[in-house]
């Protein structure tokens, strides 16, 4: 556990600014729910606008910190997809 | 067991066997959770096609809600509502008359007042009420999201009530495929107890109509089903989903937790996406879908 935790303090320092601005959007996302509850057109957009957002947080954090690779992308792409089809259905029962 | 060992390690753990990533996370794996996300998809719109779903009827049930408005009366030992068909029809028709005039209110554009639907309904009341939601997923999320709005609150714990009816009925409101729920409140203008109340005690009044007089108001909670609720039912479906969704999530966030923690105590150097964000985006979007099977109330 202490492992855990010392290694997550050590990558968090490294790039305090990218995890901030992550956690910022991810705040704004569920904001943004919150707000437009039941408007389900908009709550898809702002579905779409965080997963959107994760992903070009992936590619810009990658090339900041100079590892950026295809695979690395399509990862980013892959569990971003996978989570928004998955959550539309909830969206969009119909 | 060894075995059984070995095969939850090679899923979850950095090791040679799974090229030093969680297999659960090596990209094969992740395309396959794409392709079950969209044929899920698929296939919920294919069985709404062919009837085994409901087109847009969510989980939202009358006989729920029902269920769930007497309970939360009870709480506060206040008397159980009676179902009334007259405000069921009442509220059906004010759904309805949302749907054709595209209004999300209690107030219609043309000055259309609740009260309108109800008397129309051949309902004459003495005391009566109205909430309103739309787009939720579950019957107990419409009466949670009332009782947190102090305004729902307490009409739904008004204790002048004797009767209840409710509609959800779909339809296309402001463009959007919409599931609109309409609780009706009232009580009759010559309900029992008015009556007794405003009959003059004489012997001859209450021998011509003994029963008016015993008759309490109160009813004891009905819980069986109801012969009165023909809500359309999707017997658990999207709760079901939900559930599944919410596993496939806390594995993913597991296997991530033990492939960050195992990579950073071997030092690994590895050519993949950061873990804790990975992390962060599933627990955002988990958050996410318990507000989004929330619907609005007004």
């Amino acid at each position: 556990m202490n492992t855990l935790v010392k290694h997550l303090k050590i990558e968090v320092k490294k790039h305090a600014f990218d995890y901030l601005l992550f956690l910022t959007a991810g705040v704004v996302f569920l904001m943004g729910l919150n707000i437009f509850r039941g408007e389900r057109l908009l709550e898809f957009i702002i579905l779409l606008s965080f997963v959107s957002f994760y992903i070009i947080w992936g590619i810009y954090h990658h090339i900041i910190e100079d590892s950026l690779h295809l695979k690395i992308v399509l990862e980013y792409i892959l569990i971003g997809f996978a989570i928004l089809f998955l959550i539309k259905v909830l969206i969009f029962p119909f | 067991m060894k075995q059984i060992i070995d095969t939850v390690h090679h899923f979850f753990v950095p090791r040679h066997t799974n090229n030093f990533t969680a297999k659960l996370l090596h990209h094969d794996f992740l395309t396959i959770y794409l392709i079950v996300a969209i044929l899920f998809g698929v296939g919920i719109k294919h069985m709404q096609q062919t009837g085994n779903i409901l087109g847009y009827a969510t989980d939202v049930t009358v006989q729920k809600l029902y269920e769930l408005t007497n309970a939360e009366r009870s709480k506060i030992n206040l008397n159980g509502l009676n179902y009334n068909d007259e405000l069921a029809a009442a509220a059906k028709q004010k759904a309805e008359d949302m749907f054709a005039k595209d209004y999300w209110s209690h107030y219609g554009p043309a000055g259309e007042t609740p009260w309108q639907f109800i008397l129309a309904s051949g309902y004459q009341y003495e005391y009566a009420g109205e909430n309103l939601a739309k787009n939720f997923m579950f019957s107990d999320g419409v009466v949670k999201a009332w009782l947190d709005s102090t305004t729902h609150r307490d009409n739904l714990l008004r204790s002048e009530y004797t009767d209840v009816g409710f509609a959800v009925v779909n339809g296309i409101l402001n463009g959007e495929e919409t599931t609109l729920v309409v609780q009706m409140f009232g009580k009759p203008l010559y309900s029992k107890d008015t009556v007794a109340s405003q009959r003059p005690k004489s012997e001859t009044v209450v021998a011509q109509k003994p029963d008016v007089v015993e008759q309490p108001v109160a009813k004891p909670i009905v819980s069986e089903v109801l012969a009165y609720d023909n809500t359309p039912q999707n017997n658990n479906f999207f709760s079901t989903y939900l559930n599944i969704n919410m596993v496939f999530f806390a594995i993913l966030m597991f296997a991530l937790i033990l492939d960050f923690y195992f990579a950073a105590k071997l030092n690994l150097i590895r050519v993949r996406g950061k873990n804790l964000i990975h992390f962060m985006f599933i627990g955002f979007i988990a958050i996410g879908a318990f507000i989004i099977i929330q619907g609005s109330i007004t």
